[in-house]
């Protein structure tokens, strides 16, 4: 259960490593969009121009550079969900280790975590963005908020059945501190669990995202792959002339081989996490 | 089992207070930002605002605001809606027809298709097909629910002409025969529900598949092949029952996400469900509708998670004698 065999079980699996290298491509095109894109995003062409070599994509009824918006939808989507993914599982983790050890506490806390997870978190998030239209920063914020207590309540379950290893009652009795098992050995022993619950914690957020960007639910000016296809699903002709190739079909199959990525690289995953998996 | 009633009515009452106190956490008022020129596509008329006014009580202290919330809500009292001008419930319950009937068809169709293909590939696994149908559902399952819908549009939709584009039924049917009407309602739900049959079935194949794995592997299902059993009554009488177990609370726990599948899949086909009702209650800024519906929407998820719950106890005995 090292970092070894989590690069192993990547590594030796053909769907993970397609993910792998999906994903490693959309990061490289978001980290390098202010150079890949041909302007700056304020700036306005001729509208509804068929894609040619001056715009990849073409141009949207307002002439915007759809490449560009593109780009930037990478950037923004994989930002938004490596963010708030990796702060759900930070926090999750910590409140995952901590309750599972420390009992009397942890009780209370983790039917704080029950009654988080009981609430249906993206009607809820509908709700406050339709009041807020967020941003950026506002998403992340609700995503964040959502996110943590399904970490915390699996991370719980595992410390509490690790903690009845003989092992750990062996350290115990040699008189090491508390500060030692839970960071010297529970907390590893959780980590593959809670990096399965990120990694489908990334695909459920940029999913979310485009969902309310779609609804109309987000900022307007915010510039995602859910805000394109928004943009775009306004415009009357849009599925009766040619347009929608090259306005809906990039950021949709790029959200879509986003998820797709992910999936594989949790299912490789999965066995880490559920041993019952792995093969005799 | 009473400790977890407890906990679904807590809930129900923090989701409900968020719900009275959001709009009222919102700089301003909620009538501030209806006021808003540029924000609002549709001004209020002084009768709208008058009764909105009323609505909100915004002129009684907040505890009293609260207390009236809540007793209309009791009374099944969920205010005017601005945009239909006529009470958010009958409003909703016009719409709920449609929303219940492409998520049931819809739940049916996908938990029938993934068992049958989790099963499938259980039996199977390591094989090519068994490879194939992991493949396919994990791809058909990452496709966000309104751009399968929008390709199913132009695909079957516009280019073959196979089905409607929208809408739940033809305007000039309204009058027809029953069956004529029940033929036509059902080929506007084909599209619709086939995108979140698609978007859906790949949980339910993938849990039904882990669970037939793990059961297959137990020491009964040994036992049970030993005394001779054929193999299709060791699949169905055995091994499957008891893999059903967690699917049951699998199909629960994702009816939230079928249920915002489903409004996305509706705002995509303009298909007059209560998710429609969502989106044109945001654009439109009809605050009392769009609280209408979540409030309507998180008490049946929650409602549906506390029916799993039960299910769960009364199906598996190990649960039941524990509580």
């Amino acid at each position: 259960m090292s970092r070894y065999s989590l690069l192993r079980a990547l590594a030796s699996n053909r769907l993970s490593l397609v993910g792998l290298i999906l994903l490693g491509a959309f990061a490289l095109a978001a980290l390098l969009a202010p150079w890949l894109a041909p302007a700056d995003s304020g700036v306005t062409f001729a509208p509804l121009l068929a894609p040619a070599s001056g715009h990849l994509l073409g141009t949207n009824d307002l002439g915007y550079d759809l490449w560009g918006e593109f780009l930037h939808g990478a950037r923004f989507s994989l930002f938004l969900g490596g963010t708030a993914a990796l702060a759900s599982a930070a926090i999750g983790l910590l409140v995952g280790v901590v309750a599972g050890y420390f009992h009397r506490g942890g009780f209370w806390l983790m039917r704080l975590v029950d009654v988080l997870l009981c609430i249906p978190r993206f009607p809820l998030i509908v709700l406050m963005a339709a009041f807020t239209r967020p941003g950026l920063t506002t998403l992340l914020v609700f995503f964040i908020l959502f996110g943590w207590p399904s970490v915390a309540r699996i991370i719980y379950a595992r410390i509490r059945a690790e903690k009845q290893s003989e092992y750990i009652a062996a350290v115990q009795a040699i008189g090491a501190r508390d500060g030692r098992i839970l960071f010297r050995h529970l907390l590893p022993a959780a980590l593959p669990v809670a990096f399965v619950r990120l990694v489908a914690e990334v695909q459920h957020v940029i999913m979310a995202e485009a969902g309310l960007s779609f609804l109309g639910l987000g900022d307007p000016t915010m510039q995602s792959w859910g805000m394109t296809l928004s943009h775009a699903s306004r415009y009357p002709a849009l599925l009766l002339t040619d347009v929608w190739q090259w306005w809906v079909l990039p950021p949709g199959l790029a959200i879509t081989a986003v998820c797709v990525s992910l999936v594989f690289v949790g299912l490789a995953l999965d066995p880490l996490a559920n041993p019952r998996l792995r093969q005799e | 089992m009473a400790a977890k009633l407890g906990q679904y009515l807590l809930t129900i009452w923090i989701v409900l207070s968020l719900n009275f106190l959001l709009p009222r956490l919102m700089p301003g008022n909620p009538l501030a930002q209806l006021d808003n020129p540029q924000g609002s596509p549709m001004p209020l008329s002084e009768e709208q605002r008058t009764r909105l006014m009323a609505y909100y009580g915004l002129d009684k202290p907040l505890g009293q605001q609260y207390a009236d919330y809540l007793s209309g809500l009791a009374r099944g009292d969920l205010g005017w809606s601005i945009s239909s001008n006529a009470p958010v419930l009958s409003v909703l319950l016009g719409r709920l027809r449609w929303t219940l009937l492409l998520v049931g068809t819809s739940t049916v169709l996908y938990v029938l298709l993934g068992i049958a293909l989790g099963s499938f590939s259980a039996w199977h696994r390591h094989s090519l097909v068994d490879g194939f149908l992991l493949t396919v559902t994990s791809v058909a399952g990452s496709f966000p629910a309104f751009f399968l819908a929008m390709l199913l549009i132009v695909v079957f939709g516009v280019r073959l002409g196979m089905f409607p584009l929208g809408g739940a039924q033809s305007p000039f049917l309204l009058q027809a025969a029953p069956l004529a009407r029940g033929l036509d309602i059902a080929r506007h739900m084909v599209l619709p529900a086939l995108a979140l049959v698609l978007t859906n079935v790949g949980e339910v194949y993938y849990l039904t598949r882990n669970a037939m794995v793990q059961t297959l592997g137990d020491t009964y299902i040994t036992v049970a092949r030993s005394k001779g059993l054929r193999e299709r009554r060791l699949l169905f009488g055995h091994a499957l029952p008891n893999a059903l177990l967690p699917i049951i609370t699998l199909i629960a726990l994702r009816f939230g996400a079928l249920v915002m599948g489903a409004v996305m899949v509706e705002v995509a086909f303009a298909y007059p469900g209560v998710g429609s009702a969502i989106v044109e209650a945001s654009v439109s800024r009809d605050y009392p509708l769009l609280q209408g519906a979540f409030a309507l929407i998180t008490v049946t998820i929650m409602g549906a998670n506390l029916l799993a719950d039960i299910l769960h106890g009364v199906l598996d005995p190990r649960i039941r004698h524990a509580a």
